[in-house]
């Protein structure tokens, strides 16, 4: 079927058809006459039509106006200028769409700087090792039962690892298997693998101001959440230690003690 | 509207009258239809006072490739004659139609009429006038020339 083929409405429009173009013509009205000039079976009748009304109109114009009534229209106070109202300018598709745009924009803007305020030193590393958790199996960790707690010890004697502890609110947990690799950025990174509700503890060193070189420090603890893994973060003696598990907030929270400063977006004291 | 200048003038005059009667209360017409359709008002009024047009069928021919050609021959008061002879809501759809000043949305809000009325007055109007312009200046005198 032609996209010049018209209905019956169209049909309707085009019969009464602007003379001349007018910048206030409906878009109804546009694509109607836009048919009816490409409809090969109307376009002759069209061509008729519109030299006809151009025709007469140019006749109309022609007609004599008198002196008198010529001197009525030079008093244009009479008429008033229709004046573009806020509701007009704010129903225009253009409008409409800048603004849609803007919104957007505006929305994505509040969206990072809202993540941004959650954000800690570290938090980027800390994504990286939820994305680790969610992609280790089981085989990919040497097996072993020990108390989480005395696995720095481990770490300290086996890999030369200084202050690579799991926090005290961890510490009692039986661990089942553990790791220690290198990151994309070369830094040694300890995993551990919790039986208890599939936790997985990590230990890795906090990220460092560029101009001295020394850890950034935050208080508490800080929650962040990355592909369906929930992480809680504490930073102590320039070791990040985040304990990570599949779910939500509420499924860690429990785990933290009461005067141990959980906290989310910068808000400690949970 | 009227096929008559003077009271056509009568009309106009008393449509501005009533335009500065009400600038001067401080209440002026909301916009530019209120001029076109107090005078159109007017005008009908004005029409129905004189003859009317008998009520009859008037015979239609599909638009000429020469009619531009045909309209060329007439004068202006021709034209207004054969406009204010048509009956009402026609006549005042072509008039404002040919007047060439008004959107179609426009014209449907100044004469309260739907697009297929509209539609139908103006198209049903051009194919009675190509009958007059075929019947007042032959088709065939530029076929032979």
């Amino acid at each position: 079927m032609s996209i010049f083929r018209m209905s019956k409405r169209e049909k309707v429009l085009a019969r009464f058809a602007p003379i001349t173009d007018k910048p206030g013509t409906e878009r109804a009205m546009r694509i109607a006459v836009l048919r009816a000039r490409r409809s090969g079976k109307t376009a002759k009748e069209f061509t008729h039509q519109q030299a006809f009304d151009k025709a007469v109109a140019a006749l109309v114009q022609e007609t004599p106006v008198s002196a008198e009534i010529a001197e009525w229209f030079r008093n244009e106070k009479l008429i008033p200028q229709s004046k573009r109202t806020w509701r007009k300018v704010a129903r225009n598709p253009a409008v409409l769409s800048v603004a849609l745009a803007v919104a957007v924009i505006v929305g994505v803007l509040v969206f990072i700087v809202m993540e941004r305020m959650k954000d800690f030193p570290g938090a980027g590393t800390a994504r990286k090792m939820l994305t680790i958790a969610s992609a280790t199996r089981a085989g990919q960790l040497d097996p072993l039962e020990a108390e989480a707690g005395s696995l720095g010890d481990f770490f300290f004697m086996k890999y030369r690892l200084e202050h690579y502890d799991v926090a005290p609110e961890f510490s009692e947990f039986r661990a089942s298997a553990c790791r220690v690799f290198d990151d994309d950025e070369g830094h040694r990174v300890a995993q551990i693998s919790v039986p208890e509700k599939q936790m997985q503890f990590f230990l890795f060193p906090a990220e460092r101001n560029p101009k001295d070189a020394r850890p950034l420090q935050f208080t508490g603890w800080r929650y962040l959440e990355h592909e369906g893994w929930t992480g809680v973060v504490q930073v102590k003696d320039g070791v990040c230690f985040m304990a990570a598990l599949r779910g939500e907030e509420q499924d860690l929270a429990p785990y933290l003690s009461k005067d141990s400063g959980a906290g989310n977006g910068g808000s400690s004291g949970r | 509207m009227t096929g008559d200048a003077e009271k056509a003038q009568e009309a106009f005059q008393a449509t501005l009258r009533e335009a500065a009667l009400r600038s001067a209360k401080g209440e002026p017409p909301a916009d530019r239809l209120w001029f076109f359709r107090d005078a159109r008002w007017r005008c009908v009024l004005v029409g129905e006072e004189g003859l009317q047009s008998e009520a009859g069928t008037l015979e239609e021919h599909d638009i000429s490739p020469q009619a531009a050609t045909q309209v060329e021959q007439l004068h202006p008061e021709q034209l207004a004659i054969w406009i204010s002879a048509a009956p009402e809501p026609q006549r005042s759809a072509l008039a404002v139609y040919y007047l060439d000043e008004f959107t179609p949305r426009e014209i449907l809000l100044l004469l309260d009429l739907k697009a297929s009325e509209l539609s139908e007055f103006i198209s049903s109007g051009r194919r009675q006038f190509q009958a007059w312009l075929n019947a007042t200046t032959p088709v065939d005198v530029y076929e032979e020339e």
